[in-house]
């Protein structure tokens, strides 16, 4: 099939890029695929469901610290069962937060998951006996398919076994995904998102499936925010401010939300530009700003959209 | 009455506060009687809000007839960009009127001792605030403003020009942010990010009080502000997670806040 | 000119964004992917050797902090080093290379290990200065250890941070630790202010915050064996309002107010507490406002408390020509009086300039990063505050600057007099000992 083939080509070039790109683009990739994980679940909520919450980094930090505090304070290494704990710990604190936030839609339903995302950040930051405050908590050194690779540089480390590693989370995680979005499942949110009245009509129970929809999402950011840990090892509180949550929105209307790559492309172009952009200007943020706002108004349906070459939404189509 | 929800208006209040700064030092440095140093501020706290025209007409008028979730988007561009032209302007050193907060003096009463500026503040506070209240009920301006609040559609369909009132509302809504800002400013100093962190507690007054409330608004900023100095008395480990917990209930309880309209 | 809205009814128009079915166009998602492959493999087609270089400018990394309460202090460390860059360069350069300074932002743990590495990796820098925050500080120990390049970092470091993340360094140069001005604090505290018997303590709510809190109180027990600790309040970083906090002072009564605020913070709540006249009634100590010093204007900051400087005080009678060099062309430039951290900076790179020369040996050939940093260990050299050197155990040695405040000088903000200077030989705790085991054992 040709479109499996394209992605497995592009699967397989971002594998070769240890090989051939240098160890410092390849050491981007790390929070790139990371990042990928993360967004491949918000979208669901923001391009399948129609939701957009402006708070998840809340579960990105829970993700972080709960890799955190199983490699420091409870021994436990094995990236599987990190990877694990996390998603079923971003699905738990989903659960009362979602049932509460999908009851509102839109501006209420950001207000309300950024709020939920900077309770997440004042706990990490003022229980430092238990979190390390501002600190942070150390992340150690994972081990891989019961592999404790501790006596590698981390570098090499980095750029190879936990680098593959995390391609192989991102390619479950987007495989995944893929089934969810195809399923009947799926295709009840996005009726949802077009039509919620219709929805309630046809006996689709709205807010049952929104939660779902959080409550995956949440998990997946959860694994994403895990994966995020070890290069940097440490975790600290900026990974839940709602400045994070706002960025990561960023990248899946830069990539396109309305596509199920889409969120992938826009954290590769965000990470790189980033990356460029920071060397070169002290004032960054000023063009990434004035970059958001331009996607916003000429092309909301990103850069998968605008390479599509249909037209983006334009004001008022019914 | 936008609907829209402003994540920029913090970083209006941070550009308020350094106009203000800005605006007193030349005035300042140009030999102005001290004592007069609220005049110049104030105006440059309202001049201040002509960025709202600018930002409105530049940027968000383009995304009226989207989702709201754009909108939403669009003032966190502006977030963004604020900040960092902001530290373009008044580099990244903390911004203040040094001593000029004193110049009034201070009052006590009850075995509290208070500057009298803060009274000053206060009591303009409130004038503002009445002042909006009858812009509000007894203007035509006024009137049109709650029509479209309640019904747009019909609104325009009676001739009203949607484009003007927004553009003009959402200016008054800038320059009363970049007005606060300034008038604030005497008695602490304006610092780099101080948008990006205001923009909680400002998101915790209206929630509280109810999106698109003015009288929500006050309401809301009397909770917080009082919470908050009780917390800080009573029980100061709590202090900030306090407003987010008062939020969540509130929205959990009583969705519309404590007097908004419809959502 | 007004138009009609769509006559559709807001019910049942679509709610979510726009979506128009599956949209994804691999060719495009491929060809982007190879783009990026294809630009990094470019780049490492061109990457030079691996060792140091021994032609060409010399490339210093400087993490700098841009954004936040702490960019004045990224801003002021930056200035240093690029006036040491400047005045260097003049001079020749390091071994008659030029220096090239490559600059990145500090901004959290995440991303500036990140920067980091991109100045190790691809930057290729020969070393890496700069460090300010203690979470970054504690993130990058590991990642200097691990990428062999030498880090000299200009303050962050905290007890517990220094204990755990980087117990022997090899490349990583750890700032003075942060609780000595505290130390110091408490040791003067019971010289300058008799009948002390209860104390109030604020500070930001964060490492350095609390660990300042504890470091004073455990160094007064010493002292004041009976004092009373009355009220503790650690108010966020970014607050700018402390009006509930000074009433909460006053109502505690104590006789003494510490304060451990380092940035704008500390001049809000100095204009704060003198409108409410504070400090009439209650003794300050101000453990590290030096860092904001110029802002403390006269009209609102009383005479006699109790004000640091850190480990530079620009207005030192004793100071060297040097410093007096440095504060006015500061002072010409930027139109304010340098704070502490632009010696930590200047120490940090002068320290490598030295710690090159002394390894290029007799040859004079440029040396490879580990005979540098065996050279820094113990090096000692004047810096623009004095002598400062760097311990075996990769920290720094200095001294530290606090004093009564007065109102008697040509400024129109509060300077020192008289002045004590007290070195990190006595107020910070030696190689491989605990801190509040140290400070148990003192003979007071």
């Amino acid at each position: 099939m040709k479109g499996g083939l394209a992605v497995a080509l592009g699967a397989a070039a971002v594998a070769a890029a240890p090989l051939v790109a240098s160890t410092y683009h390849a050491l981007l990739m790390l929070p790139f695929m990371a990042y990928a994980v993360v967004l491949l679940g918000l979208n669901l909520l923001f391009g399948y469901t129609g939701l957009v919450s402006f708070g998840h980094a809340l579960f990105i930090g829970l993700g972080a610290y709960t890799g955190a505090f199983l490699t420091t304070h409870a021994g436990v290494r094995s990236l599987e069962v990190i990877l694990l704990a996390a998603a079923v710990l971003g699905a738990l604190v989903a659960v009362p937060v979602a049932a509460l936030c999908v009851r509102y839609v839109k501006i209420y339903f950001g207000m309300l998951t950024l709020a939920f995302g900077m309770v997440f950040y004042t706990f990490l930051l003022k229980f430092y006996r238990l979190t390390g405050g501002d600190e942070g908590t150390p992340f150690l050194r994972p081990s891989l398919l019961g592999r404790n690779l501790d006596a590698m540089p981390k570098i090499d480390y980095l750029v190879g076994p936990y680098y593959y590693y995390s391609l192989a989370v991102l390619v479950l995680a987007a495989l995944g995904m893929w089934r969810i979005v195809h399923s009947p499942f799926g295709l009840c949110l996005k009726t949802i998102r077009d039509n919620p009245t219709k929805a309630e009509t046809l006996g689709i129970g709205v807010a049952r499936h929104r939660f779902y929809a959080f409550v995956i999402s949440a998990a997946y950011a959860a694994v994403g925010g895990a994966l995020l840990g070890p290069p940097t090892g440490n975790v600290d509180p900026t990974l839940a401010y709602w400045t994070h949550s706002g960025n990561i929105v960023f990248m899946t209307l830069l990539g396109g939300f309305s596509s199920f790559f889409g969120p992938v492309v826009g954290a590769f172009v965000f990470i790189y530009l980033q990356n460029w952009v920071m060397s070169v200007v002290p004032y960054w943020r000023l063009i990434f700003g004035a970059m958001l706002a331009v996607i916003v108004i000429l092309a909301p349906d990103g850069l998968v959209g605008l390479a599509t070459r249909r037209r983006p939404a334009l004001a008022g189509r019914p | 009455m936008q609907k829209i929800f402003n994540l920029a208006c913090g970083s209006f209040y941070a550009l308020g506060a350094y106009v203000g700064v800005s605006a007193v030092g030349w005035y300042v440095g140009a030999g102005g009687p001290p004592a007069l140093f609220i005049v110049p501020l104030a105006l440059a706290g309202l001049a201040a809000g002509a960025v709202g025209v600018v930002v409105e007409r530049g940027l968000l008028r383009f995304v009226y007839d989207r989702d709201e979730t754009f909108q939403l988007l669009m003032t966190f561009a502006i977030v963004l960009m604020m900040e960092d032209a902001i530290r373009l302007t008044w580099g990244t050193a903390p911004r203040s009127t040094a001593g000029l907060y004193l110049t009034y003096g201070q009052l006590s009463f009850l075995g509290a001792t208070a500057p009298v500026y803060n009274l000053i503040v206060i009591a303009a506070s409130l004038a503002i605030a009445l002042a909006i209240g009858w812009l509000l009920t007894r203007t035509a301006f006024g009137r049109i403003i709650r029509a479209t609040a309640d019904n747009r559609e019909m609104a325009e369909a009676l001739g009203v020009d949607m484009r003007r009132v927004y553009a003009r509302v959402f200016t008054l809504g800038t320059a009363l942010g970049t007005l606060g800002g300034a008038l604030v400013i005497p008695a602490t100093a304006a610092m780099s990010e101080m948008g990006v962190e205001l923009i909680v507690e400002a998101f915790a007054v209206v929630v509280i009080g109810g999106l698109g409330s003015m009288r929500g608004a006050f309401v809301g900023a009397l909770v917080v502000g009082v919470l908050r100095a009780l917390a800080i008395t009573v029980y100061p480990e709590l202090e900030m997670l306090l407003i987010y917990l008062i939020v969540i209930a509130v929205l959990a309880a009583r969705p519309r806040g404590l007097f908004g309209g419809a959502a | 000119m007004t138009h009609l809205s769509q006559a559709t009814p807001d019910l049942l128009r679509p709610h979510g964004p726009r979506y128009n079915g599956p949209r994804y166009n691999k060719r495009q998602f491929l060809k982007l992917l190879g783009a990026g492959v294809g630009a990094a493999a470019a780049t490492r087609l061109g990457t030079p050797p691996a060792h140091a270089q021994a032609t060409g400018p010399v490339k210093i990394g400087v993490l700098t902090i841009r954004a936040g309460v702490a960019a004045p202090v990224g801003a002021a460390g930056l200035r240093a080093t690029e006036w040491w860059a400047e005045r260097v360069n003049n001079g020749g350069g390091i071994l008659g290379r030029p220096v090239q300074l490559v600059v990145e932002e500090e901004s959290n743990p995440k991303d500036t290990v990140e920067r980091y590495r991109k100045l190790v990796l691809q930057d290729k820098v020969e070393v890496v200065l700069g460090g300010i925050s203690t979470g970054v500080t504690l993130a990058l120990g590991p990642v200097a250890e691990d990428l062999g390049t030498p880090w000299l970092s200009w303050d962050g470091t905290t007890q517990k941070g220094v204990e755990e993340t980087m117990p022997n360094p090899k490349w990583a140069f750890k700032s003075v630790d942060n609780e000595v001005e505290a130390i110091v604090a408490g040791i003067l505290t019971p010289k300058y202010f008799k009948g002390i018997k209860t104390v109030a303590g604020i500070g930001n709510d964060y490492s350095y915050g609390h660990d300042c809190w504890q470091s004073y109180q455990a160094v007064l027990k010493r002292y004041i064996p009976d004092v009373k600790f009355v009220l503790e309040l650690f108010p966020k970083l970014g607050v700018t309002d402390f009006t509930s906090h000074i009433a909460a002072i006053r109502q505690s009564k104590a006789d003494l107010l510490m304060c451990s605020f380092w940035s704008g913070d500390a001049t809000i709540i100095m204009k704060q507490a003198a409108a409410v006249g504070l400090f009439k009634t209650m003794k300050g100590v101000f453990t590290t406002a030096g860092g904001v010093h110029d802002s403390l204007k006269k009209e609102f900051t009383p005479e006699g408390l109790l004000l640091g400087y850190n480990t530079m005080y620009f207005d030192d009678p004793k100071g060297s020509a040097l410093l007096k060099q440095f504060v006015r062309e500061y002072k010409a430039k930027y139109n304010e009086y340098p704070p502490y951290e632009c010696d930590h900076a200047f120490f940090n790179a002068e320290s490598y300039k030295v710690a090159v020369e002394k390894a290029s040996g007799p040859a004079k050939k440029w040396p490879e990063k580990a005979p540098v940093v065996k050279a820094l260990e113990g090096l000692e050299l004047e810096s623009l505050s004095g002598k400062r050197s760097w311990r075996e155990d990769h920290v720094q040695m200095c001294n530290f600057y606090q004093g009564i405040t007065t109102h008697k000088n040509a400024y129109d903000f509060v300077t020192i007099n008289p002045i004590e200077v007290v070195s990190t030989k006595q107020a910070m705790k030696p190689a491989g000992s605990k801190l509040f085991e140290w400070i148990a054992g003192w003979k007071v």
